[in-house]
């Protein structure tokens, strides 16, 4: 029997194919019966992602098993498969093993080391077992890749750092104020950086977002959509005192906030530290604020080292992981030897 | 009255305490000004991540010189009774007494400064490991 992966990724086809390929949610279950029935398969699994659909198969030798595979897409979808061919890869035995070790590990995703794709990989594993189309093979294989994954995780720092600005911006906000429930932001300008940082400043459980911008009525946007207070872009720098966290990203050709102005600021504020992040092309704060004691002041370049010097750390992990993933699948494949020898392959 | 003297117990004992309480201070102290640097020099690594943040360290040290300087006053008032009823004079310009009372007011300085906040962070760290130096200093000169 043969162990295969018939595939497309974020690394073969950009998403307008990918997209044409993946199925919903609803449709798993279903199409995985109608999969094994189609292919003559003996066992199938569907992964769809937004980054990949793969489908994971046990088959007997006698013939061209991924071919089929590849027809059932392309009529389930009512594609002209012979079109999307070289967007396809095929892997058997321990390349195919290896290959769901890495993906589910986070080893093949577009971010090294982002873990949402095991949730997905569990989930799809869920919904084939509901379909009834996994047997004794590819519940072995999966059961190990979990295991795998998290011994990956656990083992090397494959998953350590943070991997957005916005992600960086909060750990770093979490250093310098600690909890930032009872925090107060102040969010000058409406860019898309800036929108997804409160976004996570309020999944932090950050209460107190006030959002001001050159137009009132794009500050009223972004703040009726966070659950924030709007306010006159004049009236901002009556509110510094009280935050704790700046955000700019204003389209200002200047300064809009000065190293005077904070350092007269910071007896008011009782010395309390200040957390600056400066989103805008060209800089919104002088950069010699981050002089003053209890003010720290990030911009966009030192946010993004930080997630540069986080993929770098991955990817030197990378070869840790490898290892890992090279001694589960030796393992596996001994044990699918075994079970061939047993049914007389 | 010798050294069995309850005042000696409860001098000896105080001192002890507090200097456990200003070593924590200290050590949250050393920790805020490297946590401080990293920060301000953007080098927020793998050092930086392991060790807690400015928020904790500030007020580690602040707890535990808060809890150290009564403990130090009561030691510092248990030597004096001490000392009048053994030598008949409260103060007699022994060096550990001026390194006492020179401690003594470095820990009011920084509660000060702290409690008006007029200082805070980087400077009180700065002050609070002073103070650790004269702990040090008067820990070796009464070795000697």
């Amino acid at each position: 029997m043969d162990l295969m992966v018939v595939g497309i990724n974020h690394k073969t086809a950009p998403v307008e194919i990918r997209e044409r390929f993946s199925f919903t949610a609803k449709q798993i279950v279903e199409v995985n019966r109608l999969l094994k029935e189609s292919a003559s398969l003996k066992e199938n699994l569907i992964l769809s992602t937004c980054n990949r659909v793969e489908i994971y198969a046990v088959a007997n030798h006698s013939k061209d098993h991924a071919g089929d595979i590849e027809n059932f897409l392309g009529s389930f979808h009512n594609l002209d498969i012979s079109d999307y061919k070289s967007k396809f890869y095929v892997y058997r035995d321990k390349e195919a093993i290896e290959h769901l070790f890495k993906v589910a590990a986070g080893l093949d995703s577009m971010v090294i080391g982002e873990m949402e794709i095991l949730g997905q990989v569990k989930r799809a594993y869920r919904e084939a077992r509901e379909s009834r189309t996994t047997g004794k093979i590819l519940n072995k294989l999966f059961e190990n890749a979990f295991n795998t994954a998290k011994k990956v995780r656990t083992e090397t720092g494959i998953t350590r750092g943070a991997i957005s600005v916005s992600s960086v911006a909060v750990r770093l906000a979490r250093k310098i104020l600690g909890r930032l429930r009872d925090k107060k932001a102040l969010i000058i300008g409406t860019g898309k950086v800036g929108e997804q940082l409160v976004l996570y400043l309020k999944k932090e459980g950050i209460e107190s977002v006030i959002v001001t911008n050159r137009t009132l009525e794009k500050a009223r946007d972004l703040a009726a959509r966070f659950a924030a207070t709007a306010i006159p872009f004049e009236d901002f720098r009556s509110r510094l005192a009280e935050t704790d966290i700046i955000v700019t990203s204003t389209g200002a050709p200047h300064h809009i906030i000065r190293k005077d102005e904070i350092l007269s600021l910071m007896p008011m504020r009782k010395q309390r530290p200040l957390f600056i992040i400066d989103l805008a092309v060209p800089r919104d704060v002088e950069a010699d604020v981050n002089s003053i004691d209890n003010v720290y002041l990030y911009d966009i370049d030192d946010l993004q080292e930080t997630v540069d010097e986080t993929m770098v750390f991955r990817e030197n992990e990378l070869d840790g992981c490898f290892k890992i993933v090279g001694a589960s699948s030796e393992k596996f494949i001994n044990w699918l030897a075994g079970e061939r020898s047993r049914n007389g392959e | 009255m010798t050294n069995h003297s309850p005042y000696f117990t409860v001098h000896i004992i105080t001192i002890y305490l507090s200097y456990i309480a200003f070593f924590a201070a200290s050590v949250a102290a050393a920790l805020y000004l490297i946590q401080d640097n990293f920060l301000k020099n953007k080098q927020t690594g793998i050092i930086f991540n392991r060790l807690p943040g400015l928020f904790f360290l500030d007020k580690l040290n602040y707890g535990a010189i808060g809890s150290g300087f009564p403990i130090l006053t009561l030691s510092i008032i248990s030597g004096f009774i001490w000392a009048k009823h053994i030598r008949g004079a409260c103060w007699s310009y022994d060096h550990r007494e001026i390194y006492s009372i020179a401690l003594w007011l470095i820990y009011v300085l920084i509660l000060h400064v702290r409690l008006s906040a007029k200082m805070r962070g980087r400077k009180v760290a700065q002050l609070s490991l002073l103070a650790f130096c004269i702990i040090i200093f008067s820990l070796f000169s009464s070795c000697r």
